[in-house]
């Protein structure tokens, strides 16, 4: 150790005893000497060449920050200015620059007196903008609200997402574009709720055949047709089955899926029929109730054990095999049982007058607002039920007219919280226990507050003692918490991308859609069994258990287990353990052909360890990763690349975790081989922990439990809000995640102390803009 | 999706697509045009991610085209139709001072002419200028401007280093934080041009109209209630709703106003095709049709989105299109992205031929439209910002000479082209983003 780091740490002493909380906190002398001799002498050697006065590079003249009091002074600007040098961006290469271990302590110095200026500031809340629901939130609160089964994914344009999720409210825009699908999406919401508008006369007839090449085969007892079913109602759907199996053949089930989910199942024969025709076909049929949208409907055999008896170049033979080839959907007809959104609805019979119109009307406005109604309001929605008597309509599309309105109003489209003074900044409150409810809600269930929610809020109780802890429990209970699994689970852990990422084909034969339903499907129990069973972290690392149905445990290698759904199954061996052994979670963090080792690793450290690498700094060639096979294995590549001092601080922490997954390829399945190369999945972490496997890479992250329970706490947090961590909220994420490790790392205690927190808690008027130069003026061109 | 249709048409649809002109000549629908006046010029931006591979997209010529490089082969038949530009540059795409995320740099300023702010909240970028003309003159038709695009948004995780996903999402921007999401579902786009398609009555019709703009009336009178004591932030967001409100109202008025249901003679599509060429064809169809129809004359289409990952199969490429293009310099990633790049330009010659095929007096379609087709990186191996690939397809009436290559001094700011372009759409701006003045040599030969 040099000189320099020894005065070092005598001074960082001072530093820390300066800094003792509660008290009064004042620079000490040991400050500016740690600072002069840590920070000085390296802008001075290797930055002022360039950032001078006179040469100004980049338009950056570093003149005005080499005393200690700039720290606090230009704070944002040396945030800047760390960061470059700890991402290794400055200084460039080739030019000679300070070393790792100078470059810490000069970190050091400079965190430690932003940690020292933050503890004199009085916590605070932050402010959470306006925000529209999104599209989740959106097909929730309407399914909660009416009763209608709307997926605005299909017809409302992409929310734009920042820090991971689409909940952010800075970042959640209306466009025209969306306010016309609001209008049309009301309209036909509204239509579906109370069903007065009479159904087209004639039913229609959709046939998705073959040999027309609209459906999809996503194996070969199944086909697959995307088809948009425009009215509420019954339809009769029938499939076309050609061929004919041996004489002996056992009837088979047949399975119908709407968007992944078991509509029906029906017996099927598919033996010969004894008739003689020249191509043996036959049709089967079933009715059913279908919900108005874009939907995917599959159909196909479940448990297709005579098709392993056939030759597969035989399986759309007519004379060897029975099969699926069309799909037909005759209707709409009216349903014969009333529909549960009318049920919600009329509280009770609006043909009875007025009073009972407004009840209906004022009801629903409440729950749609989230909020108890004026009584000006309810007039203003009782006009569309005049404007529609008016317009010759029935009382009940006058009721409808006023539902879509509510749809489409800033109370209904927009959560906003109040302010007694929305522009003091310093002026701190709780939000109102109405807001409070909210909040909760949408944390929660994605959706609107029920009405023992509203109620509690309504009547000032919510914040009474114990009331907020039991209602958060009930609400973990009832299943609308799923949400918390599909919302931020699907967007923490990337699950969501499981939609859109395509493994080739060629080598990967087995993707298809039940193996991909089949991995989200793991993973979402798996996240809801911690949420509902209130388990410790350390099991979502290494749990001995998982949550699989006969398709996934094949693609694992996993006897016994028989039968489309899904069931908790313990684990013996140790290919599999924890959430790395999910094979979603393999498969989002690969390429279509291949692993690779450094998104994997990348995904470790951003979505569990929360220290996401900082991302390679400009025109530096990414790594040859394509070179796999060809010249070499993929680890020789990266170690050469790892020779590589600016590619090394980052890569030899990110390769090494992903090394450790290696024994999972591009779609999670277990392999001792890539390629003609055996696999090697062992590592050494920055730290010196090895490990050999799989197995040991998770014993290895079981000991950073605390980062992962602090990365958890920072990115629920961040979802709870609604807006991005603050560097004021490093408060709040310490103090919960103290309360997690004191817990012993209890999922369920997050959610809590998330709730109870100050900035779930609170906000404070807005920071007025002042004009500040957040961009350079003059940028010389190159 | 084709569907078989027993019962009486309930849908908009009259006969399927034909083969050679599929876009029926829709005089009918464009009473403005159909008299001898001067066809109206339109402008549409065609962004492709991730760069192009510029050994293979640009000629080692000036002036006359001759033989066109690989990449632009297709173009070969419209050779007298385009005109390449050379050494159009984005200042504000480059890092600067802030660090990597080239990509949703890149993508953000391209058409906004703007260093973006870096961040994943509290966006920040400009007006782009297809939104500073649709602003103008988007009175005159029914959408001020239409957004298209192919490719889904990334569902979760990172866009691109420290850059919010709305800069990669969208290309246009209608104030410096509200981006314009493009529509990519071919059956959204159907809807938004030519109605959902259900059967109404010419009653109900009006019915609706009418219902439709007392909702409106009613949400514009609560939200300035509701505005009165919010703060800035949240007044903005507001602000938005309300400005969007105002665009479907003149939206609803201007239907009204034309009366007519436009019949765009093509079946009402179902779901996103699977196949590349199938959806660029879809969307550049509708596109076709709503120009032809006046229905707007500003259009953005984002091919895919900057740092797309997408893997061309089509093409028997299993490898997502961005890990490609960081090909170090091995030629047998290059030819992949060469053949992407090629592909992509298939789809938009195939576009070109539609627009010139269509005639408007002595003019085509073509003739008064002007389309770039561009991207905000040349080098996507280097990120690099200068000699962006660029080319105009058009004359933007009779302005634009085509069949040229113009290479212009080095580092001439991109803005430069879309001031002139401006220009030619009638809106007069002083300065666009970085411009330095228009550029030469584009409208006089």
């Amino acid at each position: 150790m040099s000189t320099a780091h020894l005065i070092l740490a005598s001074s960082l002493a001072g530093l820390l005893v300066a800094a003792e909380p509660g008290k009064k906190t004042v620079a000490k002398v040991g400050d500016t000497a740690a600072f002069d001799q840590s920070v000085r002498t390296v802008l001075q050697k290797t930055c002022a060449g360039c950032h001078n006065a006179q040469l100004s590079s980049g338009g950056i003249n570093l003149a005005p920050y080499s005393n200690f009091s700039s720290v606090a002074e230009h704070r944002g600007d040396w945030e800047k200015i760390v960061q470059k040098i700890r991402t290794g961006e400055m200084p460039p290469r080739g030019t000679p620059g300070p070393n790792q271990a100078q470059i810490d302590s000069l970190v050091k110095v400079i965190e430690g007196e932003f940690e020292r200026a933050d503890r004199g500031v009085k916590p605070d809340p932050g402010r959470v903008t306006a925000r529209r629901l999104n599209r989740n939130e959106y097909s929730n609160t309407i399914r909660d609200l009416l009763g209608v089964d709307f997926r605005a994914e299909k017809d409302f344009p992409t929310d734009d997402s920042g820090h991971g999720f689409d909940n952010i409210g800075d970042v959640l825009t209306i466009s025209p574009l969306l306010m016309e699908k609001y209008l049309v999406a009301a309209e036909r919401i509204a239509a579906r709720a109370i069903g007065a508008d009479p159904l087209p006369k004639k039913p229609l007839e959709f046939e998705y055949h073959s040999k027309d090449k609209k459906i999809r085969r996503p194996n070969p007892s199944s086909i697959e047709a995307t088809h948009r079913v425009d009215f509420d109602g019954e339809y009769i759907i029938r499939f076309g089955l050609p061929g004919e199996r041996a004489a002996d053949a056992k009837p088979v089930m047949m399975g119908f899926w709407m968007d992944g989910k078991l509509l029906h199942t029906k017996s099927v024969e598919t033996k010969p029929s004894g008739l003689v025709y020249f191509n043996p076909h036959s049709l089967e049929e079933m009715r059913l109730y279908l919900p108005e949208g874009d939907h995917t409907f599959r159909v196909g055999f479940i448990n297709d054990e005579a098709l392993k008896t056939v030759d597969p170049k035989d399986y759309y033979s007519n004379r060897k095999n029975k099969f699926l080839d069309s799909m037909t959907f005759v209707g709409p007809f009216a349903a014969n049982v009333e529909r549960a959104s009318r049920k919600k609805i009329l509280i009770c019979d609006p043909k009875t007058g007025a009073a009972c119109v407004q009840r209906i009307i004022s009801t629903l406005a409440r729950r749609a607002y989230r909020r108890p109604v004026t009584q000006n309001e309810v007039a203003s929605l009782m006009k569309f039920a005049a404007i529609a008597k008016a317009e010759g309509q029935s009382v009940e599309q006058g009721i409808q007219l006023a539902i879509q309105a509510m749809l489409v109003s800033p109370h209904f489209l927009f959560r906003i919280e109040r302010d007694p003074n929305p522009t003091d900044a310093s002026n701190v409150h709780k939000v109102s226990d109405i807001e409070l409810a909210s909040r909760l809600s949408f944390f929660l269930w994605s959706s609107i507050p029920d009405d023992e929610l509203l109620g509690l809020a309504q009547t000032g109780k919510l914040r009474a003692t114990g009331v907020l802890e039991s209602q958060v429990k009930r609400m973990l209970a009832d299943p609308r918490s799923g949400a918390l699994a599909d919302n931020f689970a699907g967007q923490w852990l990337e699950t969501r991308n499981l939609d859109s990422v395509k493994p080739d084909p060629q080598k990967f034969p087995e993707w298809g859609p039940d193996l991909r339903d089949a991995m989200k499907a793991e993973t979402r129990m798996f996240f809801e069994h911690f949420l509902r069973e209130d388990r410790p972290l350390a099991e979502f690392l290494n749990a001995r258990y998982t949550f699989l149905n006969d398709r996934l445990a094949k693609h694992y290698g996993i006897e016994g287990v028989n039968g489309p759904e899904f069931r908790r199954v313990e684990l013996t061996g140790d290919q599999r353990g924890g959430i790395l052994g999910h094979a979603s979670i393999l498969t989002v963090s690969s390429y279509p052909t291949r692993t690779s080792p450094v998104i994997r690793g990348k995904y470790v450290l951003q979505n569990l360890l929360g220290a996401p690498p900082p991302p390679p700094p400009a025109d530096v060639p990414p790594l040859d990763e394509q070179a796999v096979g060809s010249a070499g294995s993929l680890r020789q590549q990266l170690e050469k690349h790892r020779a590589n001092a600016i590619c090394s601080s980052c890569h030899s922490k990110m390769d090494a975790l992903g090394f450790g997954l290696e024994n999972y390829d591009a779609i999670g399945k277990w392999r001792t081989t890539d390629g003609k190369f055996p696999v090697d999945s062992s590592g050494t972490l920055p730290s010196g922990k090895t490990f050999s496997q799989p197995s040991e890479l998770r014993e290895v992250l079981n000991e950073e439990l605390p980062d992962f329970g602090r990365c958890l706490t920072e990115k629920l947090l961040t979802y709870s809000l609604g807006r991005g961590l603050e560097r004021y909220d490093k408060r709040t994420v310490d103090e919960i995640s103290k309360k997690l490790a004191a817990s012993g790392y209890r999922f369920q205690t997050l959610i809590y102390d998330i709730v109870r927190s100050l900035p779930f808690q609170s906000r404070r008027g807005e920071v007025l803009q002042t004009a500040t130069a957040a961009k350079p003026k003059e940028v010389a061109r190159r | 999706m084709i569907v078989t249709r027993k019962a009486l048409n309930r849908r908009t649809f009259l006969r399927g697509m034909g083969t050679a002109i599929a876009l029926p000549f829709l005089d009918s629908m464009t009473p403005a045009l159909a008299a001898p006046t001067k066809a109206p010029v339109r402008m549409a931006f065609v962004y492709v991610p991730n760069g192009i591979d510029m050994a293979n997209w640009n000629p080692a010529y000036e002036g006359k085209l001759g033989e066109l490089p690989r990449i632009l082969k297709p173009l070969e038949p419209f050779r007298q139709d385009i005109t390449l530009l050379g050494n159009l540059t984005h200042n504000w795409g480059r890092v600067l001072l802030d660090g990597a995320g080239d990509h949703g740099r890149c993508s953000a300023s391209y058409l906004t002419g703007v260093h973006v702010r870096k961040t994943m909240v509290d966006i920040k970028a400009g007006v782009s200028c297809d939104q500073i003309v649709a602003n103008k003159i988007g009175h005159q038709t029914r959408f001020p401007s239409l957004e298209v695009g192919l490719e889904d948004a990334r569902q979760a995780g990172d866009c691109d280093s420290g850059y919010s996903c709305a800069y990669t999402n969208n290309l246009a921007w209608r104030s410096d934080t509200q981006p314009l999401p493009p529509v990519l579902d071919p059956r959204m786009m159907f809807e938004r041009l030519f109605g959902s398609g259900l059967a109404l009555t010419p009653e109900a019709r009006a019915r609706q109209g009418r219902y439709r703009r007392s909702i409106l009336d009613f949400v514009t009178g609560d939200t300035k209630k509701l505005q009165s004591d919010l703060g800035p932030t949240d007044k903005r967001k507001l602000d938005e709703y309300l400005s969007s409100i105002r665009e479907v109202e003149r939206q609803i008025a201007r239907a009204e106003k034309d009366n007519a249901q436009i019949d765009p003679h093509m079946e009402k599509p179902y779901g996103v095709p699977a196949d590349f060429a199938e959806h660029f064809k879809l969307m550049s169809d509708m596109i076709t049709i709503a120009l032809q129809a006046d229905m707007t004359r500003v259009v953005t289409f984002l091919v895919t989105r900057e740092g797309s990952n997408r893997a061309y199969r089509e093409l028997g490429i299993s490898d997502g299109h961005h890990p490609l293009t960081h090909h170090l310099g091995k030629t047998d990633l290059i030819e992949k992205v060469i053949q992407i790049n090629t592909y992509h330009v298939q789809q938009f010659a195939a576009w070109m031929e539609k627009l010139k095929a269509i005639k408007e007096g002595e003019n085509s379609l073509l003739d008064n439209s002007m389309i770039v087709y561009g991207a905000g990186l040349s080098d996507g191996n280097r990120h690099a910002h200068e000699d962006l690939p660029t080319l105009i397809a058009g004359r933007a009436g009779n302005a634009i000479k085509p069949g040229r290559r113009v290479v212009y001094r080095k580092e001439t700011p991109m803005t430069n082209l879309f001031l002139t372009m401006m220009d030619q759409m009638g809106v007069h701006q002083e300065h666009f983003g970085d411009s330095t003045g228009r550029i030469d040599s584009l409208t006089s030969a």
